[in-house]
């Protein structure tokens, strides 16, 4: 078939010009290959890249909305029967901070990246245990992504002082108040999940909660925290109303 | 490199585009299912806890 095309092509009759170049035209240098293909294959990396930050700045987004939306329907269907008693199977929980502008995030058990991947938060386990709402006094501490994997935490910077973070269980409204926020402080710093998390300026336990995440955006090179404390709970009515911060 | 790929695929230049269409296709959906999958834990954009553990999971460090 090559030998027709250039056949005709020699005949002039041909009107593709696919076949028309040679495989190297007038003997093409060596290093002038080499140099072709060093350039194509920067190029692809190049390309690998772009697609690489989509990859995580867009599609782990989308896939991890799309399984916090299923995990989270989980919860909701389970607690459908009405407040009752506290139920943590499936996630203890939804976290809602108006100022993040995130909705609810769902909470469940544990930090490691096959938990948080989901577009959920998780309360730690390690290398300080968390204390949980319910508790008399403790730290509840979490963590979720700043960026990717549905970037739960994503705008813990516009949190302020006195703005709610709301924690709701099946049976109960935490009405938590930001106090105090660390914009950067080292991921070694374990200090500030502890129970009385002295780096925020409290000496005395009570109950607090603690969000961590990674900043500055896009990099993980420092934690961002954020510490709240109990104002008041609610008890959750028949209809879920929500308390006042969150209308 | 590219130059060699398209001469070397079968029929003429719109087969030959389809084709690398294709190719591409397959690369990109190769990329975002296996490969950046498995490059992402390596790299340190993700990682949230303070536990100075990586998100690979290195153990904590107090």
């Amino acid at each position: 078939m090559a030998a027709r095309t250039e056949h005709d092509e020699r005949a002039g009759t041909s009107t593709s010009q696919v076949d028309a170049p040679p495989v190297r035209p007038r003997g093409r240098h060596p290093v002038a290959t080499a140099v072709s293909v060093f350039g194509e294959l920067l190029i692809t990396a190049g390309l690998v890249l772009a697609l690489f930050v989509a990859y995580s700045l867009w599609w782990t987004n989308v896939l991890a909305d799309r399984e916090a939306d299923k995990q989270g329907d989980t919860v909701r269907s389970r607690w459908a029967d009405g407040p009752g008693a506290l139920d943590t199977k499936d996630g203890i929980g939804f976290l809602h901070v108006p100022a993040m502008k995130n909705g609810e995030v769902l909470v469940k058990k544990g930090t490691d990246p096959e938990t948080l991947n989901n577009g959920i938060a998780g309360y730690y386990t390690d290398p300080v245990e968390s204390g949980l709402p319910w508790d008399d006094e403790g730290n509840f501490t979490l963590a979720a992504h700043r960026d990717g994997h549905g970037a739960k935490f994503h705008n813990i910077h516009k949190l302020k002082n006195g703005d709610p973070v709301v924690f709701e269980t099946k049976d109960t409204w935490y009405v938590y108040k930001v106090y105090k926020k660390l914009p950067e402080t080292s991921k070694f710093n374990v200090d500030v999940i502890q129970p009385v998390p002295e780096e925020s300026g409290v000496k005395e336990p009570g109950r607090y909660i603690t969000l961590t995440t990674c900043t500055p955006v896009y990099t993980s090179k420092y934690r961002y925290i954020v510490w709240g404390e109990l104002e008041r709970t609610e008890k959750v009515d028949k209809d879920r109303t929500k308390p006042v911060e969150l209308r | 490199m590219y130059g060699w790929i398209w001469r070397h695929l079968p029929g003429n230049a719109w087969v030959r585009g389809v084709i690398s269409l294709v190719l591409v296709l397959a690369v990109v959906y190769a990329l975002f299912q296996y490969v950046f999958p498995w490059a992402e834990p390596l790299l340190p954009f993700g990682d949230v806890t303070v536990d100075g553990a990586s998100a690979g999971g290195a153990g904590a460090d107090q």
